[in-house]
């Protein structure tokens, strides 16, 4: 069974969670349904050219952020109920908080300059995407 | 136990200016294992005693339950070999090899063998000599897997092989891996090749081995830490710290054994942790290579 | 040892030589011819081109399959089929033989039967025999030393030893007790001294192809 998962070799991010990644967004976007078999850990390692162990990584973080199960010897499927809930990037978007708070009080500046510097680059991230959208409409 | 494709166990072997030394390895069924050292590191020599073409001084080689070099005719009937300098006979062609190779293997494959002609783009009625040296390394790769060997053994496959040549041998290399019972061993200087499909990863260095994990374990557990210090800050203690480098208030640590927690304990000390960058396999082998060095001429 | 795969090893280096083989065999025949004609004269140049004939395919069958291996690098490819130095060993000797034990046996015949037939050089009989061997004998130690050393260099010395050998055992051979006497003669004769040096050369064929097998199974480095 041939997945359509592509990995990037110029993503900076490790493969496994690439391929986490990329398998989360097919059961959000639908296109893999709960329940639905999904490509065993060997047949997928081969598809991408990817070694077992990374795809085995993934799909056991998989499991454990209850996405798909693995039943033995019979394959994986995705779970019954998905939670896409990310986890991960509760926890890093924490971290990150932890350190901007940690370099603004180095830097001497006070929580609302931090926190006025903090909106500022949201705002810039949704002009970026905002531009994107607009300049893909306009390409034919 | 079955389970071990390969065993070294205390392999060495001496030459006039090299030696191999207390070399132990352990290959699982079913795995790849990628073999990275740089030139003159010993890699081809620990293939060879593997091939049974060269006999060690000491130690012990077990490849697919056969001892060697004493049971190497028996085991070779199961192991695919190509290395770079190993040659096809020239005055003959692609056909004539498979035609010479087809009764040898019992589980020659030529339907297989076919595909693989396609797949490769060869010529069979085309002579070895008159094969680029990309055409003459995808032949006798054919050659090996067409015979459906349990053991792949490969010396620098995708050396000096085009872009377009290096990910056909990929996917095929990884094809073969579909059967749980078959095993790859290759060694190669292009870490990016090792870094994408190998399971197994062994590090080798003027002789030794240095280090041997599976490559998750190993991106894992290497870390650069891109450290700010406060102005009468030191740098923290942290384990396994195989190099320093940066300046006195932004010092980069290099850590072989990282784990989360270490974030925090930075913090604690007064050192803000900016970054946490993961490092390639490249990176991992050559800071791996200076710092034994390093402690070696220390 | 594994007898189906020493026979696909000779079918292969015979493969690979076809066309000098050919060529080496047309020439003995050639050769054979010019002996068969029958005058002394026909019959020193026949002999001569014959032994050098000889000489030119031990040279190149030695040269050509066992050191071809190592110069063409594909000693790595025959080592890596299911085989053991034993099956090498034995395809590279058995090969080399099974190609001019033939033909050595086809130009002895020849000789001897000529001089059957030919009164004036009865005499010869004893002696060309003693001085086939000799050459089988030579052939045998170049095959060993280009298997044992694979060297160029060695090889060629051992051809260079075997041909001066040939003379000066030709010489001692033609004045030996027991050979002398009747070499010249218009009988055909056979002594103990023939016997001994027959068995002689014998043994020592014996003593180089074993030899060379044992070396092969004490190389700890076959690449």
């Amino acid at each position: 069974m041939h997945s359509d998962i592509v990995i990037s070799q110029s993503d900076g991010r490790p493969m496994y969670l690439q391929i986490m990644e990329q398998v989360k967004q097919r059961v959000a976007v639908g296109d893999w349904i709960p329940g639905e078999e999904i490509p065993s850990i060997r047949q997928l390692a081969v598809s991408l050219s990817v070694s077992v162990i990374t795809v085995k990584r993934a799909y056991l973080e998989l499991e454990r952020d209850s996405i798909i199960l693995t039943q033995q010897g019979k394959g994986s499927i995705v779970a019954p109920n998905p939670d896409l809930a990310p986890r991960l990037f509760h926890e890093e978007f924490s971290e990150h908080l932890e350190q901007v708070a940690r370099l603004g009080d180095l830097l001497g500046l006070s929580s609302d300059e931090i926190a006025h510097r903090t909106r500022d680059a949201s705002n810039r991230l949704s002009e970026a995407r905002f531009t994107k959208e607009t300049l893909c409409k306009e390409t034919p | 136990m079955s389970d071990l494709s390969v065993q070294f166990a205390g392999v060495s072997k001496k030459y006039p200016h090299f030696a191999l030394e207390n070399i132990d390895l352990e290959l699982p069924t079913g795995s790849i294992m990628g073999f990275i050292g740089a030139n003159g590191a010993g890699k081809s020599t620990t293939i060879r005693i593997l091939m049974g073409l060269v006999h060690q001084d000491c130690g012990s080689v077990q490849v697919l339950g056969h001892p060697m070099p004493s049971d190497q005719a028996a085991a070779k009937l199961d192991i695919g070999f190509v290395s770079e300098d190993m040659r096809l006979y020239g005055p003959a062609t692609l056909a004539w090899h498979m035609d010479f190779l087809r009764p040898i293997y019992p589980r020659w494959d030529q339907s297989y063998a076919d595909k693989l002609v396609q797949r490769f783009d060869l010529k069979p009625q085309q002579k070895i000599k008159g094969l680029s040296h990309g055409q003459r390394v995808k032949a006798a790769l054919l050659l090996a897997l067409s015979r459906r060997p349990r053991l792949l053994v490969l010396d620098e496959p995708t050396t000096g092989l085009d872009p377009v040549a290096r990910h056909e041998v990929l996917q095929e290399l990884m094809a073969v891996l579909a059967d749980e019972d078959r095993t790859i061993l290759f060694s190669s200087h292009n870490t990016l090749d090792v870094e994408q499909i190998s399971d197994q990863i062994t590090f080798i260095d003027r002789g030794r081995i240095i280090d041997s994990d599976d490559k998750e374990a190993f991106l894992d557990r290497w870390r650069r830490l891109r450290l700010v210090l406060p102005p009468d800050g030191s740098i923290p203690r942290l384990p396994g710290v195989v190099e320093v480098g940066g300046s006195n208030r932004l010092p980069v640590l290099t850590t072989n054994r990282f784990e989360p927690a270490m974030v925090s304990v930075c913090n604690d000390l007064g050192a803000t942790v900016q970054a946490v960058d993961t490092m390639t396999l490249e990176e991992i082998f050559v800071a791996n290579v200076h710092c034994r060095r390093e402690r070696l001429t220390a | 040892m594994n007898y189906s795969m020493v026979k696909t090893l000779i079918l292969k280096d015979w493969y690979f030589q076809r066309t000098a083989i050919l060529l080496a065999f047309a020439g003995g025949a050639i050769s054979l011819g010019i002996v068969c004609t029958g005058s002394q004269a026909a019959f020193t140049i026949g002999l001569i081109l014959l032994v050098t004939v000889m000489a030119m395919i031990s040279a190149m069958t030695v040269m050509g399959n066992v050191l071809g291996e190592r110069e063409n690098q594909t000693l790595a490819f025959a080592m890596t089929l299911p085989i053991s130095y034993v099956e090498y060993t034995t395809s590279k000797i058995l090969g080399n033989l099974l190609i001019f034990v033939p033909f050595w046996l086809t130009i002895l015949a020849g000789c001897l039967g000529l001089i059957v037939a030919t009164p004036a050089i009865h005499g010869f009989f004893a002696f060309t025999v003693i001085m086939a061997v000799e050459i089988l004998l030579s052939t045998c130690l170049m095959i060993a030393v280009a298997l044992v050393t694979e060297s160029k260099g060695w090889s060629i010395s051992a051809m260079v030893t075997g041909n001066l050998a040939l003379n000066v055992v030709g010489y001692l051979v033609a004045h030996l007790p027991g050979i002398k006497e009747g070499i010249f003669g218009t009988q055909i004769y056979w002594t103990p001294a023939a016997t001994i040096s027959v068995a002689i050369e014998f043994a020592l064929i014996a003593l180089f192809l074993g030899g060379a097998f044992y070396i092969q199974s004490r190389k700890k480095d076959f690449i």
